[in-house]
């Protein structure tokens, strides 16, 4: 696949006639779309949650289970509970459509089918399917800075310290706080001061790949390392120190911008880690950093260090 | 070409997509897999197993239409609804089911294949 070329939806066809499946096939050729066919509910189940299609054609009278006890089952599973399901049925029982649409599926096709409807309720499926994948991401961004926000830092750094744990990985967090940011906003208003703000946010999210860079509050700044140690990560801080330094603000000659840096890994925590430990100990690193003068990068104490670094 | 009469009296039955060049040769198969039904209908009448005759009724009811065989898909239905009654009449059953295996074999391959 060429990267000019997006990916196609996917769409998984659940049902047990391969008369069904054929039709489906010759019917949707001429769509965008990769289409996939099981032939039970147990398969369906399985390919729903490894293949994540954006839509699923769901028949409901399967031989193992029926269609309704499918769909609860997506619903209920985080990995597949957001994908839109259409019922494709020869049940023209209104008790099965409102039963379908009260479970959670976004639409009902009848059988056999009329062409030019199933391909438009599949188009319409996949077209709300992207506004909720688009709004569940919108939800976790910063509006200013298009970073990901608290909420999300949040989530993700619960799963970063419990999978670092579970591998016995590396992972660090940095804090990060603009330099004298009131008095900037205060002399030279808000409209720069957000500017400040997305420029010093691209920095942050220009940096390595693996890393993730939040918007904590304020302007105040948090990227997640995994894998990554505390001496490796501060390289990684500084790099960004050095980057917001030398910004160019050509529309106002003498200003230079400065962050300052607080750095923690997991060999800083006490007890066991939690998110909070990590976030407590980069915030003391942080406060460290202002008190001695900002515009610095500044480590956490480490409890203790790795053997391999004496 | 001279098409094959498949059953004695009834006219036969072509698929209104006959000419769809997307579903010509689904078509063509559809009708050749027919005959198989047919088999396995009048076996699962013989046998009583009123599972399977509800099962290939309830799949040709949902796939003939779209194969462009709305009478077989009509037949097809009145059988299952006439299972799925509460008081199955075995003489009006054996009716519904002679009426789907004769729309079956009317059912004719599209002109040229």
């Amino acid at each position: 696949m060429t990267h000019d070329e997006p990916k196609r939806p996917r769409v998984l066809a659940i049902d047990d006639s391969d008369l069904v499946h054929r039709l489906l096939r010759a019917r949707l050729r001429h769509e965008r779309i990769d289409l996939h066919s099981v032939h039970n509910a147990t398969e369906g189940i399985r390919a729903a949650r490894n293949l994540q299609p954006e839509v699923i054609l769901l028949d409901i009278e399967l031989e193992d289970l029926d269609g309704f006890e499918v769909l609860a089952r997506l619903k209920a599973d985080p990995l597949t509970r957001d994908i839109a399901v259409i019922f494709v049925s020869a049940s023209n029982e209104t008790m099965d459509r409102v039963r379908g649409l009260d479970l959670g599926a976004v639409d009902f096709v009848g059988k056999p089918f009329d062409v030019g409807e199933l391909k438009a309720r599949v188009r319409s499926a996949l077209r709300m399917q992207r506004l909720v994948r688009m709004l569940a991401q919108r939800a976790q961004l910063d509006g200013l800075t298009g970073l990901w926000n608290r909420a999300y830092l949040d989530d993700r750094l619960a799963a970063e310290v419990a999978t670092s744990v579970r591998y016995k990985k590396p992972l660090s967090l940095v804090l990060c706080d603009l330099d004298r940011f009131k008095s900037l906003n205060d002399t030279h208003g808000h409209p720069f001061g957000d500017e400040v703000l997305e420029r010093a946010a691209a920095v942050l999210a220009g940096g390595r790949s693996p890393d993730v860079a939040c918007r904590y509050g304020g302007e105040e700044f948090a990227l997640i390392a995994p894998g990554t140690d505390l001496v490796e990560t501060m390289g990684v801080a500084e790099r960004h120190r050095a980057r917001i330094s030398e910004i160019n603000w050509p529309d106002r000659p003498g200003i230079r911008i400065s962050a300052s840096f607080g750095v923690a890994d997991l060999g800083c925590i006490d007890g066991d880690p939690t998110p909070e430990k990590l976030i407590a100990a980069a915030d003391r690193a942080l406060y460290r950093a202002k008190e001695t003068g900002r515009d610095r990068v500044v480590g956490a104490d480490r409890v203790e260090w790795p053997r391999i670094a004496g | 070409m001279e098409e094959i009469p498949r059953s004695n009296g009834s006219p036969p039955l072509h698929s209104i997509y006959e000419n769809d060049p997307d579903l010509r040769d689904l078509v063509v198969q559809f009708v050749d897999e027919l005959d198989g039904q047919v088999l396995s209908i009048r076996a699962a009448c013989i046998s009583e197993d009123f599972a399977t005759l509800r099962r290939i009724s309830h799949q040709l009811k949902g796939a003939a239409g779209g194969y462009g065989f709305d009478p077989i898909g009509d037949c097809a239905a009145r059988l299952e609804d006439d299972m799925l009654s509460d008081e199955m009449d075995i003489a009006r059953l054996s009716e519904r089911v002679e009426d789907l295996i004769t729309t079956c074999r009317a059912a004719v391959r599209p002109a040229d294949a």
